[in-house]
C-alpha cells in the first residue's frame, strides 16, 4: 500500500514487431503495461501512473502521472512502432515528469521496458542510476526481447547504481510459451517489494496460472474467504465420507443378495450422519442452489439409474447412493427445501413425474402423510427409493 | 560542557535554549542522498546528547557529499540560530544553504534556487558553534530545508547533530483549503442588512 507515483517507459522501437512474445512483442508489452497500471491503482487509490514512449521520433510523454486508469488505457491505443529506443533520455524525462508530480508525498518509481539493444555506455547508465538514487527514485527494469552485446550487463550495472535497500528490481524474461504479463505477475514488480502483494495481483496471477478456475472451486479466497473455506471443508468431509462408505461397500459386496435393503440402511445411516454434520454449513447454500436448479429431473435420473444398477454393480450403486445422499442431505437441512417438499401439490407433481411411482400406492400415501407433519424429508426420499426399488424388482 | 556564551552555565540551563527539536515533526523528516534511509531522524536530539554518536548518524552516499534535509515543524517557529556538528576527517559539511517553507525541493532545485540564507561552516566537532540567522526572515517557519553542498574534502558528509535555537509560536501555517472564486459576484448571493432591514449594509 505504498503511496507511489510511477512512470512507465515503453519501448516502441522497430524491434518490437518481432513475434517471439505473444502476438507481437509490442502487444505483449501493452498487456503488461495495462496490468501494471491496474495493480498500482488498485493497491492504493491515490497512486498515480504515467506513460511515455522512448522510441519513435523521440521521447514523448503520453500521459503525466494520473490515477485515472481510463486515460492511461486510452493512450495506449494507436501507438506507432518505429525508430530506436533512447534509454537514457527516456529515464531522464521520466524523472522530470515525476519531479513535477502533484502530490509530493508520493514515492517516485520508474518502470522501464527494455526490449531492444541498449546503445549507451555502461558509464552513462551508471551515472543516471546514481542520480536516480540520489533523488530517491526507484527503478524497475523489464529486460526482454533482444539480448546482445552486454545488454544484460549494462542493465544490471544500472540497477546496481540505483538500488537502495532492494527497492529496485530487474526481471529478465526470455521468449517462451508464457505471456510476458503472466511472467511479470510473479515478480517483485507486481508483488511490491515483498509486502505480500495486492489482492489484484494475487488473483490475477492465479487466474492466469490455472485458467479461470485457478482457484479451487473457482472462488477467489481473497474475494470471499468464508465461502472458499466452507467449500474446502465440505470437500474434505465428502472425501472422508466416501472413504467410510467405500469400506462399507467392500463389506457389502459379499452380501450382495440382500441388495437394496442393506443399501438403503447404509444410505439412511450415512444420510443421517451427513445431516448432523451438515448443519450450519454455508456450502449447503451453494449445493442447494445447484440441486435446486433441477430438483425434479435429478430425482428422475437418480431413481432410474438406481433401479437399473442396483442389482448389477455394487460400486456404481454406491456412487449413486452417495449422490442421492448429497441431495438428500442438502434438502434435509434447508428449511426452504423442506417447505417446498411440504407443499403437497409440488410433491405430488414430482411423484407423478417419477417413473414407476403410482401416487395411489399406499406406501407413497403414507409417506405423504408423514411429510405433511414436516418430519425429516430425507426419510421420505429414502422411503421413496425403497418402494420404487421394490416396485421395479 | 564548554559554552561560548559570556556567562557561566550554572546560572541557567543552556539546553533549554536549544529545545526547538521538540517541535520538529520527526515522522515527516526526510533527507535526500542519505546512505541509510531514515538515519536522518537520529540527528535531532537534546543539546546534551549532541556529541553522543552511539546511535546512527546521517551519512551521505559514498563519493557524494551532498545532502538535503527537509524538516517540518509541528507549529510555526522562529529560529534564532542553527548549530551543526559534523564528522571528523573532512566529513564535516563546509557550507549550508537554507530554504524556508518550500516543500519537495530536490537537488536540482536546491542548486538553482537562491537560498534564504547561506553560511560557510567550520568544523564544529564539539558542537559549541552556532550560526545566527537573519531573524527577520525566520519569523514564521513551518518547515525548513537544509542543503549541504560540500564537505571538507571527505568522501562523504557525516552529520551527528542539528540544533535549532528559537521560539515556538502556537500558530500553524496551513494551506487554505476551501476558497470559492467568483468572477462576477451575484448580489442575490450576498444578502445585505439594508435589504433585510436596518443598519449598515455589508456583504456577508
Amino acid at each position: 500500500m505504498v503511496l507511489e507515483a510511477t512512470m512507465i517507459c515503453i519501448d516502441n522501437s522497430e524491434w518490437m514487431r518481432n513475434g517471439d512474445y505473444g502476438p507481437s512483442r509490442f502487444q505483449a508489452q501493452a498487456d503488461a503495461v495495462n496490468l501494471i497500471c491496474g495493480a498500482k491503482t488498485q493497491s492504493n487509490p491515490e497512486n498515480t501512473v504515467g506513460v511515455l514512449t522512448m522510441a519513435g521520433k523521440g521521447v514523448r510523454v503520453l500521459v503525466t502521472p494520473t490515477s485515472d486508469l481510463g486515460k492511461i488505457l486510452a493512450c495506449m491505443h494507436g501507438l506507432e512502432i518505429g525508430g530506436e529506443m533512447n534509454l537514457a533520455a527516456g529515464i531522464q524525462v521520466a524523472q522530470l515528469a515525476l519531479k513535477h508530480r502533484q502530490n509530493k508525498k508520493q514515492q517516485q518509481r520508474i518502470i522501464v521496458f527494455a526490449g531492444s539493444p541498449v546503445k549507451h555506455e555502461k558509464k552513462t547508465l551508471e551515472m543516471i542510476g546514481k542520480k536516480l538514487k540520489k533523488n530517491s527514485v526507484t527503478l524497475d527494469i523489464v529486460n526482454f526481447g533482444e539480448d546482445d552485446e552486454g545488454k544484460t550487463e549494462k542493465l544490471e550495472a544500472l540497477l546496481a547504481a540505483v538500488n537502495n535497500n532492494d527497492t529496485s528490481h530487474i526481471v529478465h524474461i526470455p521468449a517462451g510459451p508464457n505471456a510476458l504479463s503472466d511472467v511479470l505477475l510473479s515478480t517483485p514488480i507486481f508483488t511490491g517489494d515483498g509486502e505480500g502483494g495486492s489482492g489484484f495481483a494475487a488473483s490475477a496471477a492465479a487466474a492466469a496460472a490455472g485458467g479461470i478456475s485457478g482457484f479451487e472451486f473457482g472462488v477467489d479466497p481473497n474475494l470471499d474467504p468464508e465461502l472458499a473455506l466452507a467449500l474446502r471443508v465440505s470437500m474434505e468431509e465428502e472425501r472422508a465420507r466416501q472413504e467410510a462408505a467405500a469400506k462399507k461397500a467392500a463389506e457389502e459386496s459379499s452380501k450382495q443378495e440382500k441388495g437394496g435393503e442393506e443399501q438403503d440402511a447404509t444410505m439412511t445411516e450415512c444420510a443421517s450422519e451427513g445431516a448432523s454434520e451438515a448443519d450450519n454449513k454455508k456450502n449447503e447454500f451453494l449445493a442447494l442452489a445447484m440441486s435446486m436448479d433441477e430438483p425434479a429431473s435429478s430425482h428422475d435420473l437418480q431413481d432410474t439409474e438406481m433401479s437399473d444398477a442396483a442389482t448389477e454393480d455394487p460400486e456404481l450403486a454406491l456412487a449413486l447412493q452417495l449422490s442421492v445422499q448429497d441431495s438428500a442431505k442438502d434438502s434435509s437441512s434447508q428449511s426452504d427445501m423442506s417447505k417446498l417438499l411440504a407443499d403437497q401439490s409440488f410433491v405430488s407433481s414430482i411423484l407423478a413425474s417419477l417413473p414407476g411411482v403410482d401416487p395411489n400406492d399406499p406406501s407413497v400415501k403414507e409417506v405423504l402423510a408423514s411429510m405433511q407433519s414436516q418430519s425429516e424429508p430425507q426419510q421420505k426420499q429414502d422411503e421413496d427409493k425403497a418402494p420404487k426399488e421394490e416396485d421395479k424388482k | 560542557m564548554a559554552c561560548t556564551h559570556d556567562h557561566s552555565c550554572e546560572d541557567h540551563d543552556c539546553s533549554s535554549n536549544w529545545s526547538l527539536y521538540k517541535h520538529i515533526d520527526l515522522a515527516k523528516v526526510t533527507a535526500l542522498n542519505e546512505a541509510n534511509p531514515g538515519s536522518v531522524k537520529s540527528v535531532f536530539k537534546a543539546w546534551e546528547e549532541r556529541l553522543n554518536s552511539s546511535r546512527e548518524r546521517l551519512e551521505s552516499n559514498e563519493g557524494d557529499p551532498e545532502l538535503l534535509v527537509y524538516i517540518p515543524f509541528t507549529s510555526d517557529v522562529k529560529i534564532k540560530s542553527i548549530s551543526v556538528v559534523g564528522g571528523a576527517d573532512g566529513t564535516s559539511p563546509s557550507k549550508l544553504r537554507v530554504f524556508i517553507n518550500r516543500e519537495g525541493i530536490d537537488f536540482s532545485d536546491a542548486q538553482s534556487m537562491q537560498p534564504v540564507q547561506e553560511w560557510e561552516l567550520v568544523e564544529n566537532l564539539q558542537g559549541v558553534l552556532e550560526y545566527q540567522t537573519r531573524y527577520s526572515k525566520f519569523q514564521s517557519v513551518a518547515n525548513i530545508t537544509l542543503h549541504f553542498p560540500e564537505s571538507f574534502g571527505g568522501d562523504t558528509t557525516q552529520i551527528h547533530y542539528i540544533g535549532f535555537k528559537g521560539e515556538a509560536t502556537q500558530l500553524k501555517r496551513d494551506v487554505v483549503a476551501t476558497i470559492v472564486y467568483e468572477i462576477t459576484p451575484n448580489p442575490s448571493d450576498h444578502k445585505t442588512r439594508a435589504e433585510t432591514g436596518g443598519g449598515l449594509s455589508h456583504v456577508e
